[in-house]
């Protein structure tokens, strides 16, 4: 498919609606979801007035306090790892590209490991040190494959795969010597968090996570045009008058840093960076101005789905988000392949 | 470049606002952990806080446990929050607990933390030594308005681990191996609780100081440590008798260990000696009598 005919099938007014159908389908998912849980909670004595006789309103704490946070924060997380897909794809040019595939996961991974282990104790604006030291090795680590990879020549995607494989390895293997030195406690809160583990956060950081991620996300939608050339190579796009050096260093940044706040909320969610792009790219076509901002809805609904599950299917306890991404999503994106492949150009 | 400076200005604003809104309210209800009256609906979040309060006659207060307490059988009819390694937080609030006590490392400081920004009181106790096993029954039995049985439970328990260790004290000490997990081969080091116990039960720990807390071992460790008793916790769902057999057949290739030459290798019951407890005397014991079991004869 040529680049002129992919952006004529895609009119503004279409894509509008398209937008606007998905924000609604992620509204009711949200909603429905909000209703689901272990606890059966009612409406009515949420936002009744049993102030008055009760002290507590545990309908009230459990859905306003638990259950809404952690709906948002799966939101914020789906979309924000969706997005960052759709970017790490086109600009590696590798349809087996995610968020993570430049070591964010290791370096985030290595961050908490650290802090659970030596058992560091304190708070930042109420965050754990976790969050802050993930969110830290993330970026220190995209930055430094980010850095032998220009080493290695002018935007080699080679050499700046091959630099995050290497540096992913690598801080895996520190994680396993400090996981296999620490105590069996230890160890254990470590993988639950490389797991993927979705908690209720207070509502001042789901505001800035959300404010952070929309405000990426948005830096990324203008810059789709160009991501759309990028797709289609280094000299198409060079051709057409698009500097994409400085595309790719706004893109990268970008989708590393709304990545590293993903994590740095939810551990390492596996999966909806891989597969929603993908799906999306599948069922609607590969125009970024449309896959970037469908992917983010696509995700936040894909992961809040997931979340929901994990909530509920091993009651009392719960799973680890991640596995119920991996597990759902795996062969779901295996029937899209099949049924839709032969469409579109992309993969081939 | 005027279109980023509206985005920045417009990310800061949204910050701003957020600070503005939010941010009074994240330290409007910390819960503190200094109830005014003694906790009437108290939740555990894990087995060996379970055993504590129900040592400290609380078998009415106590409302929710996880699902990993299996011990007083009382335990098993209370509600149940979620597992030890993923609480449930909605099953928690629903109990309207008046206290959650939980222990102190990651999984579960982090569950007290979360109860406490919403306004729940919550207990938190580090119990990986004897010492603070100790100080975890007096804390709990302050907070729950036990102190009296707390401090008799905590006579008791000290009396009796000292009659033991009077009756087992000898010059010479037993070294024990005690194996986690067998395959790859992990055994508990000096750094745990269980080394404290091997001691209080007149061992001694096989295996030296190392860096890890339960060391994974090869072959020649074992074969220097000159262990004289291997101990195997048995897991709970395991029949013993089975796993005595395969213990056997799996040290019958260290034939020179002091321990498998004198077909000292026992299996027990993990209960007692896995969590750190009220039963700590019973573990004790257990252990004291696959070291010295001519002791016990009687």
């Amino acid at each position: 498919m040529r680049i002129e005919v992919m952006i004529e099938l895609l009119t503004p007014r279409k894509l509008v609606v398209r937008i606007i159908l998905a924000a609604g389908a992620l509204a009711v998912v949200m909603f429905i979801c909000s209703l689901v849980g272990t606890e059966s909670v009612s409406l009515k004595a949420v936002f009744g007035a049993a102030d008055e006789e009760a002290p507590v309103n545990p309908d009230y704490e459990i859905f306003v306090r638990v259950r809404l946070p952690r709906i948002i924060l799966a939101t914020i997380v789906g979309g924000a790892l969706a997005c960052s897909g759709v970017v790490f794809q086109a600009l590696l040019r590798n349809p087996l590209a995610d968020p993570y595939i430049l070591g964010i996961s290791s370096g985030c991974g290595l961050g908490a490991t650290i802090v659970v282990i030596s058992g560091l104790n304190w708070t930042l604006w109420g965050r754990s040190p976790i969050a802050v030291f993930a969110f830290a090795g993330a970026l220190g680590t995209v930055w430094l494959v980010w850095f032998v990879g220009r080493l290695t020549g002018k935007f080699h995607v080679t050499g700046l795969l091959l630099a995050g494989v290497v540096i992913n390895a690598f801080f895996s293997a520190v994680i396993m010597f400090l996981t296999s030195i620490a105590k069996a406690e230890h160890v254990y809160a470590t993988i639950f968090w490389l797991m993927g583990n979705m908690t209720e956060e207070d509502f001042l950081t789901l505001w800035l996570g959300a404010g952070f991620v929309v405000g990426g996300t948005t830096v990324l939608f203008y810059i789709s045009p160009q991501l759309n050339a990028l797709s289609f190579g280094e000299e198409d796009a060079k051709s057409m008058g698009i500097n994409t050096a400085r595309t790719r260093t706004i893109a990268f940044g970008v989708a590393a840093a709304i990545t590293a706040i993903a994590v740095s909320l939810s551990g390492l969610i596996g999966f909806v960076g891989l597969v929603i792009p993908h799906g999306v790219r599948l069922v609607f076509g590969p125009d970024h101005r449309q896959l970037l901002p469908l992917s983010g809805i696509v995700g936040a609904i894909f992961l809040v789905v997931a979340d929901t599950v994990a909530r509920i299917i091993v009651a009392p306890a719960q799973l680890p988000v991640g596995v119920v991404t991996a597990i759902v999503g795996g062969p779901f994106f295996l029937v899209l392949l099949v049924k839709y492949s032969r469409k579109v150009s992309w993969l081939k | 470049m005027n279109k980023w400076w509206w985005l920045l200005l417009i990310i800061f604003c949204w910050t701003a606002a957020g600070f503005a809104i939010f941010g009074s309210i994240q330290h409007q209800n910390g819960g503190d952990t200094t109830l005014p009256r003694a906790a009437e609906r108290i939740v555990c979040m894990a087995p060996n806080l379970t055993e504590i309060v129900f040592a400290l006659g609380l078998e009415k207060e106590i409302i929710g446990v996880t699902l990993d307490s299996d011990y007083p059988p009382a335990a098993l009819t209370k509600l149940k929050v979620g597992t030890f390694w993923q609480p449930n937080i909605e099953a928690v609030i629903a109990a309207k607990p008046d206290l959650v006590i939980t222990l102190g490392f990651e999984q579960q400081k982090n569950i007290a933390e979360r109860l406490k920004r919403i306004g729940y009181n919550s207990l938190t106790m580090n119990i990986e030594k004897v010492k603070e096993l100790f100080e975890a029954l007096e804390k709990i039995g302050a907070a729950t308005g036990k102190q009296r049985r707390a401090n008799e439970l905590e006579y008791d328990l000290r009396k009796k681990l000292n009659n033991l260790s009077v009756l087992v004290s000898t010059n010479d000490r037993i070294k024990v191996l005690w194996v986690v997990q067998r395959e790859p081969l992990r055994v508990a080091g000096r750094d745990t609780f269980i080394n404290e116990m091997i001691e209080l039960a007149g061992g001694e720990n096989a295996i030296g100081s190392t860096v890890h807390k339960y060391p994974p071992i090869g072959a020649e460790q074992v074969i220097v440590c000159g262990a004289e008793v291997i101990i195997e916790p048995a897991m709970k769902h395991d029949d013993p008798a089975k796993q005595q057999a395969s213990a056997l057949q799996y040290w019958s290739r260290f034939k020179k260990l002091p321990a498998v030459a004198n077909k000292r290798i026992y299996v027990i019951q993990d209960d007692t000696v896995s969590r750190l407890g009220p039963r700590l005397y019973e573990g004790t014991e257990t252990i004291a009598r696959c070291l010295k079991p001519e002791l016990f004869a009687n």
